[in-house]
């Protein structure tokens, strides 16, 4: 760690020519002003337009032969830059300097705000089912700032961004103390250690500011939503409440989810797609969020099917899940398949970089190598326990979201 | 204090990372190409096979074929090879493009042997069952409609037919009804012809088991997996563009219109193509290419735009693809002519082709990394029927490229009169 705060992570890989730098800032939608939400994620944009010494972050870092990219989540926005690990020291120069500060500018901001308008529509507006989590956050969540997207509540809230806004996000969050540098490739550990001192060392401390969220309270009535949309079929959505990523129950809720849908085996892929043949596409998944997260089921039917009987057929599932424990092949399967995961996103130097940056903020980059173990040592007792504190449906919210045309022509 | 004006130095590649795989035959002629390296105890093994959807004979064949291989076999059931393969972990990938067939397993070492027979079971004798292909179909008919709706997937289709023409199997544009007109037949015999020994070839790449050659050979080598007494001649097509200039997709609803313009051009086994592929990265092959400036980072039209240079077997073709608010498509357009015609006649500055030089340099170090990666260019190779000098030339390629070069390139291959346009949405 730097004097200033900065926690600096290094994994050497000899393998390969390359490096990869990846800088985590602990700020996400969750942190955004209700008022002023998709604010974490169109500020990632303004990252790339320039800071107070180099005019433009892409062109300098495509002149060291490197490539970047960044992404916001409701918990964090994450920059990451590979480059052929001889010109290491130019991700350094640019990481550190836009740290330091950004080259804020009316007409830039301008521009930005257009990207991302178009991105907004690209993704949510103009696809179908492109709302379907514009929908289902604020159903899920009532209290907790998960209720809404990163990219934001509605499109005025980016078209109304201010300069004001934000130099304010700028100080507030980007500052070394609120930040992880992580590195991996073909780099020596102790030159990587010398080039943060030199780049990142004189960086203001700046003023940590304590995260004081709201906790969503339990849920003990069934929420529903039913929408109607100009979609071509109907497509429904069951979200629970789950522990936060920190809780030792994570890891029994995403082999859950995996038992329920993880590769062609599990059990709603051949229950419902292959053997009853009601849903053209089937998936399970946790949303994995720090805070309090979500286990989402949710299916397409099939025109004959109908959302009652898509429903009933999920309930059927999780109930199974909480009446009978997992059967010890099936555990196995699952296990096997988290490691494999595990061992193959190993495999790759910015994957590498980003995992070691995550595991750290949630509170040690070892706890990355530790995972395939909290896994392994999950037995059938544990997932049942979770099934039955998870399931119940007092604690569902049920989004049915409808296709307009099978309505009026039924 | 450190001089935060100054980028430190850098320095470019200047050997080529490639290391050509390790050749060998086994004892029915098919190759075996191994890819050594990494880091993990994980290996792909990568079932190659030179036909493709180019020589199906009705739509969505050589699709259900090679996506159904893993629906069951004489001795299992599609439930028992999906529970094997999950038990071990293993991933497999079937890719049915419109030149090649592709299968491959991601597997760890330790449980490879298991999974190869797996494989070898599968793509050998696969028995198609009517039920798994009912369900392919109306599953797949389902997402088709549902992707008719997205203006990117409506003008990529279009697009491809107006290139092509509708007869040319690049170009066909398929319809909803043609998820109802195939049977278990048409994939048994798609299988016969072109899914055999004769057509494939093996690349292992990752930490292999010293054994991997006895391995491959034990599975692929002296199989029951027969080549047909004679294979059926290679189809012949011929594409004819358009000859209508602009179609137009209209979708009253859209907020954002697709955009895809384009021609036929050259393919990677043209001496010309790499002199190509850097005057298109240019124009829009990386972020920090012309068009991405212009019509995202200075007029914020669209959240991306690129263009590239895409190599077929038997032809090949540029385009330029975005999404942009449906507003200012017309002006989205006029823009993506203008930075065309500015390609053939403003020269590059130093500055610029600098950082194009590098940023190539880098990108294409980068595509070499890790032994699936190499795996993949390899590929290239084998697919084209190209040599691993290809690659060296690239460096030479970069190297002499000029302001004038570019200019002269785009002015041969990529002139805006004979560009053909598709919009789905509004304009």
């Amino acid at each position: 760690m730097l004097g200033n705060g900065l926690r600096v992570i290094v994994h050497r890989d000899t393998s390969t020519p390359m490096a990869a730098v990846n800088v985590l800032y602990d700020v996400g939608a969750r942190d955004e002003d209700p008022s002023r939400t998709g604010f974490a994620h169109l500020f990632e944009h303004l990252m790339f337009e320039g800071s107070v010494n180099i005019p433009d972050f892409d062109t300098q870092l495509q002149d060291a032969g490197g490539e970047n990219n960044a992404f916001t989540t409701n918990d964090i926005t994450n920059y990451y830059d590979t480059l052929p690990a001889q010109n290491l020291e130019t991700a350094f120069w640019l990481e550190s300097d836009r740290m330091l500060g950004l080259a804020f500018s009316e007409q830039k901001l301008e521009v930005q705000k257009n990207v991302v308008v178009e991105e907004f529509r690209q993704s949510y507006l103009n696809q179908p089912y492109g709302d379907v989590w514009m929908l289902l956050r604020p159903l899920t969540y009532q209290v907790h700032p998960y209720m809404w997207p990163t990219i934001g509540k509605d499109i005025s809230h980016i078209r109304e961004a201010s300069l004001a806004d934000v130099k304010h996000f700028f100080r507030k969050f980007y500052h070394p103390a609120n930040a992880i540098l992580s590195v991996s490739g073909n780099v020596d550990p102790d030159q990587v250690f010398r080039m943060a001192e030199k780049w990142f060392g004189d960086i203001p401390a700046g003023a940590f500011s304590e995260r004081n969220l709201p906790e969503e309270p339990e849920q003990n009535i069934q929420r529903r939503l039913r929408v109607e949309r100009e979609v071509p079929f109907d497509q429904i959505y069951l979200a629970f409440h789950t522990c936060k990523r920190s809780d030792s129950a994570f890891y029994a809720t995403d082999l859950l989810s995996d038992v329920l849908s993880n590769g062609s085996s599990s059990r709603l892929v051949q229950r419902l797609v292959k053997e009853k043949r009601m849903l053209s596409e089937v998936n399970a998944y946790i949303t994995g969020s720090i805070d309090k997260g979500l286990f989402v089921v949710s299916g397409k039917l099939h025109e004959e099917t109908s959302m009652e009987v898509a429903e009933q057929a999920f309930f059927n599932e999780l109930n199974l899940l909480i009446n009978e424990p997992v059967g010890e092949r099936e555990l196995q399967k699952i296990k096997n398949k988290a490691e494999a995961a595990h061992i193959f996103s190993e495999s790759n130097v910015m994957a590498k970089a980003m995992n070691l940056a995550y595991y750290e903020l949630l509170g040690n980059a070892d706890l990355l190598n530790q995972q395939p173990a909290f896994y392994f040592e999950q037995n059938a007792e544990h997932l049942q326990q979770t099934a039955r504190s998870l399931f119940s449906p007092e604690r569902a919210s049920i989004l049915e979201y409808h296709s307009a045309k099978t309505q009026s022509s039924a | 204090m450190v001089n935060r004006k100054q980028q430190p130095p850098t320095r470019l590649i200047t050997h080529l990372p490639f290391i050509s795989p390790q050749k060998g035959l086994l004892g029915n002629g098919v190759p075996v190409f191994l890819v050594e390296g990494g880091t993990e105890d994980i290996v792909r093994v990568e079932l190659l096979l030179l036909a493709g959807s180019y020589h199906q004979h009705k739509p969505l064949v050589t699709y259900s074929a090679a996506n159904l291989l893993k629906a069951g076999t004489a001795g299992k059931t599609s439930h028992e090879i999906s529970e094997m393969l999950d038990f071990y972990g293993a991933y497999l990938q079937v890719d049915a493009q419109k030149d090649i067939v592709s299968v491959s397993v991601y597997v760890l070492r330790k449980y490879l042997e298991p999974v190869l027979a797996l494989v070898q079971e599968i793509v050998s004798a696969p028995s198609y069952p009517q039920g798994e292909l009912d369900i392919l179909l109306k599953n797949q008919k389902h997402q088709h409609i549902i992707n008719s709706r997205k203006v990117a997937y409506l003008a990529r289709l279009h697009f491809s037919e107006q290139l092509f023409g509708p007869y040319h199997p690049y170009g066909y544009r398929i319809r909803k009804n043609d998820f109802d007109k195939i049977s278990r037949h048409d994939l048994l015999s798609f299988h016969k012809q072109w899914i055999h020994p004769g057509n494939l070839n093996i690349i292992a790449s990752g930490k292999l088991p010293g054994n991997i050659t006895s391995m491959l050979e034990k599975f692929f080598g002296n199989s029951n997996w027969a080549r047909p007494a004679q294979q059926p001649p290679e189809p012949v097509y011929l594409a004819a563009t358009s000859e209508n200039k602009k179609l137009l997709i209209h979708k009253n609803e859209a907020l954002q219109s697709a955009i895809r313009m384009g021609k036929r051009t050259i393919n990677r086994s043209h001496p010309d193509h790499q002199r190509l592929m850097i005057a298109n990265a240019l124009l829009g092959g990386f972020f920090g290419s012309r068009l991405m400036k212009n019509i995202r980072q200075d007029k914020g039209f669209t959240y991306g735009i690129n263009s590239a240079v895409v190599s077929l077997v038997r032809d090949g073709y540029f385009f330029v693809g975005t999404q942009v608010g449906a507003e200012v498509c017309q002006a989205a357009i006029d823009q993506i002519y203008q930075e065309i015609i500015d390609l053939r006649t403003k020269p590059a500055s130093p500055e610029e082709l600098t950082t194009l030089k590098n940023y190539l340099s880098g990108s294409f170090l980068r595509s070499f990394d890790g032994p699936f990666a190499q795996a993949d260019r390899f590929k290239e190779l084998l697919v084209f029927g190209i040599t691993p000098e290809y690659f060296d030339n690239f460096l030479v390629e970069l190297k002499n490229t000029t302001p004038e070069s570019v200019m002269d390139t785009a002015g041969q291959y990529l002139h805006e009169d004979s560009l053909i346009e598709v919009v789905a949405g509004k304009r």
